[in-house]
């Protein structure tokens, strides 16, 4: 068995995990493991370790597997083997250090794609097992520390970037500013109440890429979209603590979200093209709220630009002219089924479209989402170098002519910018929101 | 001979069945209590229609992505599970059996040909014992009980063969047929082989999940 | 004979355990089914036309010899309206002119009485032979 050290040929030393493990006894681990067990082990859980045949099936879904000179220790079921099922058949009785070993393997080598839940012929839910996992973690204090600390950001600012309340509304006023320049009708509407459209975006936004709020309020305006966004806490959809394994947190969330859209009396909320985020808000944050799909329709950001080219509520000036590719997100592809509307818009807005393979609901994950990105620049290399296959795959594309990668998911970009740059690739990444502000008529 | 005949063939058959019948429906029950206290979410999402539509295609050979990636595990594991159902249920000598017993009857095999599929069990059973020493994936992930189901599943049909073709022994072989037979019905409810239980509740959820939830495929 | 030997029991036994599957499937592709045909009397009813398995070897006076058999109609019984007639015998008689004279009776029912008879006889004596390949041998060495 490898420890996964050896994968990187480097002891990768994240103080999050360190420190939370020094306060750890074996004893702790037990009575910790034991209670979770009890208390949320359900028939899931129980049903997929005793149905798995060990047939090895799942493991040419992984991209860490196939990256990884097919090291078994990477497939899906060996993921398993060495986190969940080894505390399951140990009931809870393991070291310290394997809670260390088996937080760096949930949180850094698994990317919760689901890719191989496809694969097993039984739909053996492995991101459900590595999420199991990592809620030991949480709950036994032992989470990589950057990670951990977007889930304290959370929980304190109710986003994920410590990004405080007058910050958030001046962000808004700047870039309603900036745009104005451009049209000058422009208006990015604040706590607009019975607005059809509640627009939300992630927390990096606003911090770090506010250009995208700009673009969407020009895509907004030329299309007559009646919208708002809040001027409370609620603006932020991501969710990094359900990825931690903090689902409390994740819920309070959640609910913040859809309680702010409810307040502002809108009909439906668009998100951003954010992929683990929408999962958070159709997929997985309502369950935990009770509410078997979300209280209000959530539509994508594809969604939202299939409908307004659909429509005809945007018109394209002139088609993007370099060749395009597509890289589908697996939390709105696998995760929605958005992949044909997706290439509906790139038609409608690009003269060259080139497919990856594989593509749609089996096009390989970027290695960033699942919160493995956010575990930060201890993992980094592992991540990329985990990938190799996608960049196998971008080069085969590139080398059809794409020019351009679109991914219209925040964690797809960090991940596959880190993929061109480390295998040099020499691509360009774009969201489907900069090819439609890039090509269409504005007045 | 007859002594361990008349038991084999008699009490221990009911014992076997009544093992195999009652402990799958206590598992299935015991699972099916266990979700609606713990995991109460996956009654909301079942869907019959995405559930079938799940089963349907799993259970096609080479419908699935995964299964044109491995066409010689695909084609040997269908036959397989075929072969494995079929031989006990269609086999001539056991509906003679079943017939003197409560003089009902179906359809048989002719024999030759379920002389062929039983070879095919047999044969499979060695192409997985190889994944599980050979192939890197599968050795990894493969532990003791895993040979021992192996064994279990290949026992009733080597034995069955041996019997039906009057080798050297066949009278052993006969009886211990009758006992693998009895010690696979038994290790059905308890082991892995209760995916056999499991399958159409597990696909029917990643179906479910998969077509209502998600509006993709999983195959 | 039809009889088994125990000594044969535990040769074979030993053969068993040391013959692996696959020589199994070598052999059992190699095995060329030989009858040895000579002045053996075999179980016979014209009603079997493509007989599955081989015939079965039966001595009758040696075989009712030993089993201590005086009535005829012990086994060639005769039944009138579900009653065993007990001055009449079928002596002469296939067990198919009867047994499978009712429209829903098809071979494997004819078989099934010819197996209650013999081997359910057996059981209760606790005598003769009851498994499969032990009548319907292959060869009679």
């Amino acid at each position: 068995m490898k420890t996964p050290a050896e994968a990187t040929d480097e002891q990768i030393i994240d103080r999050g995990i360190e420190d939370g493990a020094a306060k750890l006894t074996q004893d702790k681990v037990k009575r910790v493991v034991q209670k979770m067990l009890a208390a949320e082990g359900g028939a899931r859980l129980k049903t997929y370790i005793e149905t798995c045949a060990h047939c090895g099936l799942c493991s040419e879904a992984c991209h860490f597997y196939i990256s990884n000179d097919k090291d078994p220790a990477y497939s899906p079921a060996g993921k398993i083997k060495q986190t969940i099922g080894e505390i399951v058949k140990k009931r809870g009785n393991v070291s310290v250090d394997f809670i260390k070993t088996a937080c760096e393997i949930s949180f850094t080598e698994c990317n919760l794609c689901r890719r191989c839940v496809m694969y097993c012929p039984f739909g053996i839910d492995a991101a459900y097992m590595m999420l199991f996992m990592r809620r030991i973690c949480h709950k036994l204090g032992v989470v990589p520390q950057y990670i951990q600390d977007t889930a304290h950001s959370h929980s304190a600012t109710l986003n994920q970037m410590w990004v405080k309340e007058d910050e958030w509304i001046d962000t808004l006023h700047w870039q309603e500013e900036e745009a104005r320049d451009e049209i000058p009708g422009l208006r990015i509407p604040i706590e607009k109440e019975g607005a059809d459209i509640f627009y939300s975006v992630i927390g990096p936004e606003p911090k770090f890429r506010a250009q995208l709020i700009y673009q969407a309020a020009v895509i907004m305006h030329a299309a007559g979209v009646d919208w708002t966004m809040p001027a409370t806490p609620g603006w932020d959809n991501s969710d990094m603590c359900m990825y931690t394994g903090d689902v409390e947190m994740m819920a309070r969330l959640k609910k913040v979200h859809f309680e702010t859209a409810m307040r502002l009396k809108t009909k439906r909320i668009v998100m951003g093209e954010c992929g683990h985020a929408f999962r958070s808000v159709h997929d997985v944050g309502n369950r935990y709220l009770g509410w078997k799909m979300a209280p209000l329709p959530v539509i994508h950001a594809i969604e939202f630009f299939y409908e307004l080219l659909r429509d005809r509520k945007i018109r394209i000036k002139k088609k993007f002219q370099k060749p395009v590719t597509f890289h589908d997100p697996c939390n709105i592809v696998r995760g929605r089924g958005l992949h044909e509307k997706a290439r509906y818009v790139i038609h409608q807005t690009c003269k060259a479209f080139i497919e990856m393979h594989p593509n749609r609901e089996h096009n390989y994950c970027c290695s960033a989402g699942g919160g493995v990105i956010n575990c930060g620049p201890p993992f980094r290399k592992k991540r990329v170098t985990g990938n190799r296959v996608k960049a196998d795959q971008l080069e085969a594309v590139k080398a059809k002519g794409a020019e351009i990668v679109i991914a219209p998911c925040h964690n797809c970009h960090g991940g596959l910018e880190d993929i061109i740059k480390h295998y040099e690739l020499g691509m360009e990444l774009k969201f489907l929101g900069d090819i439609i502000y890039e090509c269409m008529e504005k007045e | 001979m007859h002594a361990i005949y008349e038991i084999v063939s008699g009490p221990m058959v009911w014992l076997a069945a009544i093992i195999f019948i009652l402990g799958s429906l206590y598992r299935l029950i015991f699972m099916g209590r266990l979700a609606a206290k713990k995991d109460p979410m996956v009654f909301s999402y079942l869907s019959v229609y995405y559930s079938l539509r799940s089963i349907f295609h799993w259970i096609i050979p080479f419908a699935s992505v995964n299964m044109r990636k491995h066409p010689i595990m695909t084609v040997v594991a269908f036959a397989f599970h075929i072969c494995l159902f079929a031989v006990p249920i269609f086999l001539c000598a056991h509906i003679i059996l079943i017939n003197e017993a409560w003089q009902v009857k179906w359809w048989y095999l002719p024999n030759p040909i379920a002389d062929v599929m039983t070879l095919i069990v047999i044969g499979a059973c060695i192409f997985f014992l190889g994944r599980r020493l050979l192939l890197r994936e599968v050795r990894y992930l493969t532990t003791f009980s895993d040979f021992l189901i192996l064994a279990g599943v290949a026992a009733p049909f080597v034995t069955g063969f041996w019997s039906y073709h009057q080798y050297p022994g066949h009278e052993t072989a006969a009886i211990l047929h009758i006992i693998s037979g009895e010690i696979i019905l038994v290790m059905i409810p308890f082991t892995r082989l209760s995916h056999m239980l499991f399958f159409p509740f597990l696909r029917g959820y990643a179906g479910s999940e998969f077509g209502a939830v998600r509006n993709a495929v999983d195959w | 004979m039809v009889v088994y030997s125990e000594k044969e029991t535990g040769v074979e036994t030993k053969h068993l355990l040391m013959l692996p599957a696959i020589g199994l499937v070598i052999l059992a592709l190699s095995v060329i089914a030989a009858y040895s045909q000579g002045d053996i009397p075999f179980v016979k009813d014209s009603a079997f036309e493509n007989p599955r398995r081989p015939p079965v070897a039966f001595y009758h006076d040696e075989h009712n010899e030993k089993a201590g058999l005086l009535e005829c109609n012990g086994c060639h019984h005769v039944y009138e309206n579900g009653k065993k007639l007990e001055s009449s015998a079928s002596v002469g008689m296939e067990c198919s002119q009867c047994h499978l004279a009712s429209e829903n009776n098809s071979a494997i029912d004819l078989i099934r009485v010819y197996h209650l008879q013999c081997r359910g006889c057996h059981l209760k004596k606790n005598a003769g032979p009851i498994l499969c390949g032990q009548c319907h041998q292959k060869n009679d060495n």
